[in-house]
């Protein structure tokens, strides 16, 4: 590996690390706009210019591999003057409209000037004047006079999506990003280039003038819209209520991680969180009698959950967990089941609509944690019903007691009116879920959970990653983490204290469990670790 | 040399032929876009946006990159242009000589703006920048030639002579 001197400072990095990669090892940041480690090196922005040994110019620190014996220097007078003159070329034509952009607060542009600006412009001429809130697609807003032309998004849609929809047109101080005339930027994952707009020229339709950026908090995530668990931020806003018509998520954001996702996310999951703080969350526990629904507190509805699932026969009830829980959630449910000895237990519900899938991101399966249901084991026991046998049973009154979580069993794959026919006969319907579904209205007893953001614990994807999240914001009304309910009426059944947190649960089942065998939760941290057998 | 109005966008079999050769040219065959768009001006009359995306597809590149190399060059024109085109020179020596008289005296004579082509279709007039021929200012290009050391009575006979 060669050594090399970055500000005095000695490092060994591989052959082929660029400067910008070989100083962020040492914690020197070197400002730039083009460069992208995802993408390819286009050299644009000149921002990054260091000054290498005894060369007698500045050259770019993004396009030049570390050598043996290297001696380089990023704030040397010369530099700095170089940035600073870099930075007033980049900002001849732009607008200066910070105090109405959205990228106010984390734009690249604001953030360099602060430190490299010239403070006096020298410009006495009209700028040059482009298109403004441009609409590329169904996502992205395009404002041409805040651009720096630094082509990430260009380059973005070529080399990552492979669907080159953007170009640079025109030339010189009239060069501007677009789109060819009629087409617009609807691909899968158009939502990145927003990210990786280092200025305002790119923003999010969903989410600008929603909230000013330094009003969010951040909380690690896993995006929970397919089996590939990207890993993303959750940012939320709590300290402007009155802002974004009070929802408290304002955006996902990817989130690297070099095993699952790199930088980005797909625009599907990137939107799928609008069900969080949606008016059809189900805000309280409520019991139904005849078409009488009362809303009760925890401490009522669970007994009354409890002493039905024993008044059956073990065979008389199903249990259709879902591969939306956490593996903390499907834990404490395959225990209690298994205290029950209730045979039919599943957690495959087939989907009407047959899944997306790409060779970049995408998968096929639209749930987080089916890798997690299937290795904690929540399948039918041996003799037992799997979901449409469930359901099959449930028309012939052999099952008389249903547990439904999250599922919406209308839109799976079986015909509904089968389903509907399924649900009427029940003696007993029990539903647990966050938001009003095709179920929840004929239920007898409704269990609201929290939302993944509501709460903490760990997905495993299709590859048998376990993955963390973190949690951001309170759970509405009185809504509850799926293994709080799951344990409380455990409790109710008997089968004694159960673990009370989220890490304590995860300790159990990698105790039990043994694909999770060795895994510590804190241990799992930002990215994730296989389980054993994977 | 303006294509008929309604010309189909299509390569004829030898200009095919021709396209590969130039695409055969280089590593990457994207180098010979430029030649390739200029022949489709020659063939089409003008680089339209159909005509784009023609030349993307034969490139395997998407129309956007054609849109970038189309828009950077002002020797390709994105409208109809006349069956002939006259640029005249406006830089510094062309200018002192009289370019604007002359600039001035086409207008005039054609009924046209800077931009702008003749209502018969015969002449797009243009002004740019220098031609790199300042020994024969105040002068102009029509279409590939050069003429110089140019007057009213010289513009006059120019004009008869184009076709």
């Amino acid at each position: 590996m060669p050594k090399l001197t970055i500000d005095g400072k000695e490092i060994e990095a591989p052959a082929g690390t660029n400067l910008i990669e070989a100083a962020r090892r040492l914690g020197i940041e070197i400002p730039h706009y083009c460069y992208h480690p995802g993408l390819s090196i286009a050299g644009q922005c000149r921002l990054c210019m260091v000054e290498i040994g005894n060369n007698p110019r500045p050259q770019i620190a993004c396009n030049i591999q570390v050598a043996e014996g290297m001696v380089v220097r990023t704030e040397t007078a010369k530099v700095l003057a170089t940035r600073q003159s870099i930075m007033e070329f980049h900002l001849i034509n732009h607008p200066l409209d910070c105090p109405v952009c959205d990228q106010a607060g984390e734009c690249w542009l604001q953030i360099y000037y602060m430190k490299h600006g010239l403070y006096e412009p020298r410009m006495m001429d009209e700028k040059v004047h482009k298109p403004k809130a441009v609409p590329l697609g169904p996502h992205v807003i395009l404002d041409a006079e805040r651009c720096i032309l630094c082509s990430r998004c260009v380059r973005f849609c070529d080399e990552i999506t492979g669907t080159g929809e953007l170009g640079i047109f025109q030339r010189g101080d009239h060069s501007e990003i677009g789109l060819f005339p009629g087409r617009e930027l609807s691909n899968p994952y158009s939502a990145n280039v927003i990210d990786i707009c280092p200025v305002g020229a790119l923003t999010d339709r969903d989410f600008r003038f929603a909230v000013r950026v330094w009003y969010l908090e951040t909380a690690k995530s896993i995006c929970p819209g397919c089996s590939r668990g990207c890993n993303i931020e959750v940012h939320y806003n709590l300290r402007r209520p009155h802002h974004n018509q009070g929802r408290r998520v304002a955006r996902l954001k990817p989130r690297y991680n070099r095993e699952v996702n790199r930088w980005w996310i797909c625009d599907a999951g990137r939107y799928g969180y609008k069900f969080v703080d949606d008016p059809s969350r189900l805000l309280l526990p409520a019991r139904r009698a005849d078409t009488q629904a009362d809303e009760v507190v925890w401490e009522e509805i669970i007994p009354l959950v409890a002493a039905r699932l024993s008044a059956y026969r073990p065979e008389e009830i199903g249990v259709l967990a879902s591969p939306q829980m956490a593996n903390e959630d499907l834990f404490l449910l395959r225990r209690l089941v298994d205290h029950l000895g209730i045979p039919n237990v599943d957690f495959r519900v087939p989907s009407r609509a047959s899944g997306d899938e790409d060779r970049i991101l995408i998968k096929a399966d639209k749930n987080p944690n089916t890798r997690g249901a299937e290795l904690i084991g929540l399948g039918p026991r041996p003799g037992g019903l799997d979901a449409r046998g469930v359901l099959r049973a449930a028309r012939e009154r052999r099952i008389k007691c249903l547990w439904v979580l999250h599922h919406d069993l209308l839109l799976s794959a079986w015909p509904e009116e089968e389903t509907r026919e399924a649900l009427r006969a029940l003696d007993c319907l029990i539903f647990q879920g966050s938001n009003a579904n095709g179920v929840s209205p004929s239920a007898h007893y409704v269990l609201p959970s929290a939302t993944w953001v509501e709460r903490e614990g760990t997905f495993a994807n299709f590859e048998g990653r376990v993955q963390r999240f973190w949690k951001a914001v309170e759970p509405v009304g009185a809504a509850l983490p799926d293994w709080e309910i799951i344990g409380r009426i455990g409790e109710a059944l008997g089968m004694g204290p159960l673990p009370a947190t989220a890490e304590a649960i995860f300790k159990a089942l990698a105790a039990e469990v043994i694909a999770f065998r060795g895994l510590s939760y804190r241990e799992l941290r930002d990215a994730g670790k296989p389980v054993a057998s994977s | 040399m303006r294509a008929p109005a309604g010309v189909k966008v299509q390569f004829t079999g030898g200009q095919l032929q021709e396209v590969r050769r130039l695409q055969a040219l280089y590593p990457d065959k994207r180098a010979a876009l430029l030649p390739v768009l200029q022949l489709a001006q020659a063939a089409f009359g003008y680089i339209s946006l159909e005509a784009e995306e023609y030349v993307a597809g034969l490139f395997d590149l998407s129309p956007a990159h054609v849109h970038e190399v189309v828009t950077f060059y002002t020797l390709f024109f994105r409208e109809p242009k006349g069956r002939h085109v006259v640029s005249v020179c406006h830089n510094l020596t062309c200018h002192l000589l009289g370019a604007r008289r002359v600039l001035a005296y086409l207008k005039e004579r054609l009924g046209v703006e800077v931009g702008g082509t003749t209502p018969d279709g015969k002449v797009t007039l243009l002004s740019v920048e220098c031609l790199c021929a300042c020994e024969m200012a105040p002068m102009m290009q029509v279409d590939d030639r050069y003429e110089g050391h140019l007057t009213p009575e010289l513009v006059d006979r120019i004009l008869e002579g184009l076709g």
